[in-house]
């Protein structure tokens, strides 16, 4: 696929795929109670200042757009329907959706208002608490498919005839708690919650803000469309073409990861921090040795080797 | 276009990055642009890993530089006086690189500036970025460019060899870390944990009092003198 | 097949690691000495993949050896990281001229 195609093929997914969650989120980001400011952040001096950075802040939505399109990249939607088949696309996955982070602390240090930077604190704060999870999470599919490319991952379950969410329902629990961390939802949302998002988004100019919610929307989209690639079998299915099986799982992965995300109260960033690190941790390497336990016994191997 | 051209290009493209985001992060004023600056530098440096043809290394480049400058960012931002380098940039005297990359750090709006600055008092602090050895340091580090660079173009030439490595790079370094480096991996592993464990050990919150314990000890020293010496040091209660 | 010769990429890393013995001479704050000294490191990486690829592209000691160096960054990063916090929350300051003596 020639350059040029798989650059309209991103940014026309990550459009599609945004306003696809954009369409069935209930409430969109930031609704419910937002937790306690950090008293502590308020006394600090420099929060008087209100003097943006104004080339990280319009830098910030452009940078996030980058990050979405690269990850969208390597979501495959077919045997032949991806952006570019990388062998270490799973990798370079997790790298690109750091990215993302990296814009919405841009703007909200760029806002300079005490709120947006709070935002912009919280949201490092929250990469420290999902990053490792989530790797570990999505060590287990690429260990049985002994491959780190997205397209080989689907076709090892598809030989299999076993999609991993049954072999690794741990890793699958994972994967959603972390997802949700790295999409900002429901439990998690709070450097989104209503305050921030109001500092944060609200200074942006109306087509600026409206490349946030493309961004912050088409996170959602990527993280689920990875979890159906890597737990829930990807574009394999009988009688329905690829793609269409592989938006029906992503559409499904959404629908489960917003449901499941309303059913727990809402946490502070000290309590993701602790959930992570005291549960989401250790859970994550308990997967791997099951996981490692499994390949030697023979599951998910298939016709293979 | 040729791919010689073409990786001409690119690697033009990524070097620019890379030493623009350099200079960038040792000269700008805000302290939270050049943490972002040093970041676009590890990026740029990551392209060219990747031309290289090491797309393992590029992206754990990419990874662990944009997590850790982050968590580094955050730490600047706590520690010091004037991140956003609002009150720096207007300095007079800002020349070559130092004023283009601190562009845009907005001055502050005069009608409302009055009482933005009454709340912290500390006028008579020195502010400035950079030690009394600035000049010193720009004739060291370009006499450090010159001279590798003189050494690097008059050397004599060296053995090359133009094999193409394998295309799953990822595949062949696990091998190695896996096999013959097996014990520096470990090593390095070790390494981290003793890292965590050193640095937790450091800023760990028992060690020194908060503000607020701070304020109750002093305030136990006001009544009773002899209770200091088992409250902590002396002279840290007095700052 | 390369068309970029190794004097380049070793030209490009020799600018960083000048630029880098700038910052970690030139800057006050202990923060950004430590990111000069990322910069160092990172220089350093970077001519250990360029000897890689154009001398050694069969053997790929050269990459293990960036992924070591990025790692003792990382842990540097921490440490010193750690280490300003333990100043900080005793003087208020991570300038580095206001810690000539670390004792006491």
């Amino acid at each position: 696929m020639g350059v040029g195609l798989a650059v309209l093929w991103t940014l026309l997914l990550a459009l599609a795929g945004s306003a696809l969650v954009a369409a069935i989120e209930p409430h969109r980001l930031g609704h419910g109670n937002e937790p306690g400011p950090a008293a502590e952040l308020r006394t600090l001096p420099w929060r008087r200042s209100r003097r943006p950075d104004r080339w990280l802040h319009g830098a910030a939505p452009v940078v996030a757009l980058i990050a979405l399109a690269w990850a969208v990249l390597i979501l495959p939607f077919g045997r032949e329907l991806i952006g570019a088949d990388l062998g270490i696309g799973l990798f370079y996955f997790l790298v690109v959706v750091d990215i993302l982070l990296l814009a919405v602390a841009l703007g909200g240090w760029g806002a300079d208002t005490a709120d947006a930077v709070e935002c912009c604190y919280r949201v490092i704060a929250q990469l420290v608490a999902y990053v490792v999870p989530l790797g570990l999470a999505v060590i287990g599919p690429a260990m049985m498919a002994r491959s780190l490319s997205t397209v080989d991952i689907v076709e090892a379950q598809a030989r299999a005839g076993l999609w991993y969410v049954v072999a690794q329902p741990l890793g699958f629990a994972l994967f959603v708690a972390a997802g949700l961390m790295q999409s900002y939802r429901a439990p998690f949302l709070e450097p989104f919650a209503q305050r921030l998002q109001q500092a944060m988004l609200a200074s942006y100019a109306p087509p600026l803000r409206a490349l946030w919610r493309v961004a912050l929307s088409g996170l959602l989209f990527v993280v689920a469309a990875m979890g159906a690639t890597l737990f829930l079998g990807g574009y394999a299915g009988p009688w329905l073409p690829g793609w269409a099986w592989m938006l029906l799982k992503t559409l499904a992965m959404i629908v489960l990861m917003l449901g499941l995300g309303r059913c727990f109260a809402l946490r502070s960033s000290a309590q993701m921090l602790a959930l992570s690190w005291k549960l989401l941790i250790p859970l994550g390497l308990l997967n791997v040795l099951v996981v490692g336990a499994l390949i030697l016994l023979g599951v998910g191997q298939g016709a293979f080797r | 276009m040729s791919t010689a051209l073409l990786q001409w290009l690119a690697f033009a493209l990524f070097a620019a990055i890379a030493i623009a985001g350099a200079l960038g992060m040792a000269t700008t004023m805000s302290m939270f642009r050049s943490g972002v600056f040093l970041m676009a530098s590890f990026v740029g440096v990551a392209g060219l890993f990747v031309l290289l043809l090491a797309d393992l290394l590029a992206w754990l480049q990419v990874m662990m530089y944009v997590g850790g400058m982050l968590v580094m960012i955050l730490f600047m931002v706590l520690f010091s006086h004037d991140p956003g380098g609002a009150m720096m940039s207007e300095m007079p005297g800002l020349r070559g690189p130092e004023r283009f990359f601190s562009l845009g750090l907005r001055a502050p709006s005069h009608e409302g500036g009055g009482s933005d600055h009454g709340g912290h008092a500390m006028p008579q602090m020195d502010m400035s970025m950079t030690t009394p050895l600035r000049r010193f340091a720009v004739v060291l580090a370009a006499l450090a460019f010159v001279a590798l660079a003189a050494l690097l173009l008059l050397r004599p030439a060296w053995r090359q060899l133009d094999a193409m490595p394998a295309a799953d790079s990822a595949h062949r370094v696990g091998e190695l870390l896996m096999g013959k480096y097996m014990a520096a991996f470990e090593g390095a592993g070790l390494l981290i944990l003793l890292g965590i464990f050193g640095s937790v050990y450091l800023a760990r919150p028992s060690a020194h009092p908060g503000s607020a314990a701070r304020e109750r000890l002093q305030a136990a020293a006001a009544d009773a003198p002899v209770d200091v010496a088992e409250a902590g040091d002396p002279r840290e209660l007095q700052r | 097949m390369s068309a970029v010769p190794l004097t380049a990429y070793l030209l490009v890393a020799a600018a960083l690691f000048a630029i880098g013995i700038y910052a970690v001479l030139a800057q006050r704050s202990a923060v950004m000495v430590l990111m000069g000294i990322e910069l160092l490191l990172n220089a350093t990486g970077l001519n250990a993949v360029a000897f890689w690829r154009h001398t050694a592209a069969h053997d790929y000691s050269g990459q293990i050896f960036t992924i070591l160096i990025v790692t003792i960054g990382a842990v540097e990063m921490a440490i010193g990281l750690g280490l300003m916090l333990l100043l900080f929350r005793r003087r208020r300051t991570v300038q580095l001229d206001a810690w000539q003596a670390l004792r006491g």
